[in-house]
């Protein structure tokens, strides 16, 4: 390998932490496991600065009720930084802001009592505007985004995780997915689409083995391993009437929504069709095609 | 001429302008700064006059028609006008079926008072670059013919049903069009069937260009360089507002799913077969047994989105239609602050960058959620991420929709 080039690439890792874990249902029946799960994000995120010099971390995390920017800090006091038990200064730092803030995050949303969705489509939002401020002002980064989650079932947040999927996609940075709840097949399309890992741990009390394993190595190394193979995504469109998925369906010409059956009205944009009368239209297309 | 038509004048008319003054060097004496700001201005003020909540033409059906007379060979685009044209536009075409998955192209060249159609429409991006590719070697001769280019292209688009949208974007190299027959009588059956002409030119303004691109709606534009060039190309990736006659309608598509091919394990498992979109190129045919199949007569197909050459039925996934969707619902713009560096600032919500005042004149404000961005992120809000990271960081403020 390239010597000169390894000195000057940094990698970029953004953990997307999703602290409404202790509510899914998976966590809910050990408490500890919560804890346990930051202590293996803290330590994965400590090996990823290990890996390289140069290499960057960023931290976000959301709950049911908002996003919050841990890491890091934009006026970090750097003054008291001193080495503790041997461990490096950074990483000290690192581990203290990274539990005070999650602290503080748990306290004010300990209150509100939400069932709803955690806020990741915010969250990611954020990460993708910091990558794409990093990448502006860092010439060679190649930068990615890890998602720690137990609930990415959020059909109302739909258009807002698209729209990160495409704008990572097209700014060229990953999103891995490491999902410790049930299977979402939502966040299983963004791995799809960025070429990201989408990987659910069987066992989740070994969370921080399967970090290091699957997640911590850089996208170019990855397939020279053997990672678990790629899920296989199911692409099919959810209806917009009862969020069924449909083989054939009617999309409106004006907003695209998706309806199961024809109807003369459509619910988004309150368009009026004409009835079925004019479907026939259709073997009119296929002429154009013969002429 | 300009002033009768839309009551503007021409550049030489208006009052005398200076436009030196609107450059000031900074405190190290360096232009950068001010130049920068005007680029971003320019870019905010686009951004203002995009209307949400418009009705657009979803389902674009475009034909891209490139001079190819001996104009094309000048140098004053570099290399030449013709190599400058199919390198701006194979990203073009790139951009175009990025935001618009759904939506088909074909491409027409005019050379020799001739026009000739080098790619039918298709929803394909790779079909055209091929197609370019060959442009690109192709001799440029003779003169153009607006008025064949036009008819051929409304040959084909007058037949498509009513809710599609219809347009013609025309790169003209020449001051000159060698027509058949009266032109106008082509723009009146253009308007006729709501096909929305838009004309660059590459050299000069012409009365006829225009009046054509007024006529039927469109756009017009004479690029100053190829940066100039650029941004008029992708002026037209961006769908167009719906014309009044667009009927709406309901279509029929459908969603295949991605059938992996793990032959003879199960009896459910796919045969052998050839894809339907390559049938036509033996080259590149290659036998596999996964692929996506038509919901309605199980031809397969090797990508999306497609139309069954069977059945008919649009193919598509449900990421193809999201794709569209950031323009049916736009982000507000934010509104534009003071920033006084005196104040206490909280960085920027997004990228967590601290403001300082010798870069930050403005900082931008989301009127939903109230939280306060930096103007890179205001920019990279609207033109790439299409969602607030604030709004979408509150239950109350997330769905788009309402």
């Amino acid at each position: 390998m390239d010597t000169s080039e390894d000195l000057t690439e940094s990698s970029l890792l953004v953990v997307v932490l999703d602290v409404g874990l202790s509510r899914a249902t998976t966590l809910r029946n050990d408490p500890a496991l919560a804890g346990q799960v930051l202590e293996a994000v803290i330590a994965f995120s400590n090996a990823h600065m290990m890996m390289r010099l140069k290499n960057l971390l960023a931290l976000v995390a959301c709950d049911t009720e908002t996003t919050e920017w841990i890491y890091p800090e934009s006026k970090a006091d750097m003054s008291d930084l001193r080495q503790q038990d041997g461990q490096h200064e950074l990483f000290n730092e690192l581990e203290r802001t990274v539990r005070r803030k999650i602290a503080q995050l748990l306290k004010r949303s300990a209150g509100s009592n939400s069932k709803g969705e955690s806020m990741l489509s915010g969250a990611l939002g954020r990460a993708l505007c910091y990558v794409h401020r990093m990448q502006q002002e860092e010439r060679q980064l190649n930068a990615r985004v890890l998602v720690v989650t137990a609930n990415g079932q959020s059909v109302s947040q739909y258009m807002n995780f698209m729209n990160v999927f495409f704008t990572a996609q097209k700014q060229n940075v990953l999103i891995d997915v490491c999902c410790l709840g049930p299977e979402s097949s939502l966040l299983q399309q963004g791995c799809d689409i960025t070429g990201g890992q989408y990987f659910r741990p069987p066992q989740p009390q070994g969370l921080l083995q399967y970090l290091l394993w699957v997640f911590l190595p850089e996208p170019l190394l990855r397939n020279k391993l053997a990672l678990p193979p790629r899920v296989k995504v199911d692409y099919r469109a959810a209806c917009f009437c009862h969020r069924e998925l449909v083989d054939i369906g009617f999309v409106c010409s004006v907003c695209l929504s998706i309806v199961c059956k024809f109807s003369p009205i459509c619910t988004t944009c309150h368009t009026l069709f004409k009835t079925p009368g004019t479907l026939p239209i259709k073997p009119k297309r296929k002429k154009a095609k013969l002429v | 001429m300009a002033a009768e038509d839309d009551g503007k004048e021409y550049r030489w008319e208006t009052g005398y302008e200076k436009t030196w003054e609107a450059i000031k060097e900074d405190d190290d004496g360096l232009l950068d700064g001010s130049v920068a700001e005007i680029i971003q201005k320019a870019k905010r003020k686009r951004m203002l006059e995009r209307k949400s909540n418009a009705r657009l033409g979803m389902m674009r059906h475009i034909f891209v028609v490139i001079d190819l007379s001996e104009c094309m060979a000048d140098q004053d685009l570099k290399p030449t006008r013709q190599i400058c044209t199919i390198k701006l536009l194979n990203a073009f075409i790139e951009e175009f079926f990025d935001q618009n998955p759904i939506s088909q192209m074909g491409i027409i060249v005019m050379k020799n008072k001739r026009a000739e159609k080098v790619s039918d429409l298709t929803g394909t991006a790779k079909k055209h670059i091929k197609a370019l590719h060959q442009v690109e070697s192709m001799p440029c001769g003779g003169e153009p013919s607006l008025q064949n280019a036009l008819e051929m292209a409304m040959r084909s688009l007058k037949m498509l049903p009513s809710h599609a949208s219809r347009e013609i974007l025309i790169i003209l190299g020449s001051l000159t069009t060698c027509d058949p027959g009266d032109i106008n009588q082509t723009i009146n059956e253009l308007k006729e069937h709501v096909i929305q002409c838009s004309l660059i030119s590459l050299a000069g303004e012409v009365h006829i260009c225009k009046a054509l691109a007024k006529a039927t709606g469109g756009q017009f534009g004479v690029v100053l360089d190829d940066a100039h060039f650029k941004d008029l190309l992708l002026l037209h990736v961006e769908p167009p507002p719906a014309a009044a006659k667009l009927e709406p309608a309901l279509i029929k598509m459908g969603f295949p799913h991605h059938v992996t091919g793990a032959v003879g394990q199960s009896k459910d498992a796919p045969m052998l077969a050839i894809c339907m979109c390559h049938l036509d190129v033996p080259s590149e045919c290659k036998l596999s047994a996964g692929g996506y199949f038509c919901p309605q007569c199980n031809s397969k197909y090797c990508e999306l989105p497609v139309e069954c050459k069977a059945c008919g039925l649009t193919l598509a996934s449900a990421p193809h239609l999201a794709r569209s969707y950031h323009h049916l619902f736009p982000v507000a713009p934010f509104a534009e602050l003071p920033f006084n560096a005196g104040d206490k600032n909280d960085p920027c919500y997004s990228c967590q960058r601290s403001y300082s005042a010798s870069k930050d004149k403005n900082i931008y404000k989301c009127g939903r959620c109230l939280q306060i961005f930096c103007v890179d992120c205001d920019i990279f809000v609207h033109e790439t991420l299409h969602m607030c990271p604030g709004c979408a960081s509150h239950p109350s403020t997330t769905s788009q929709l309402k």
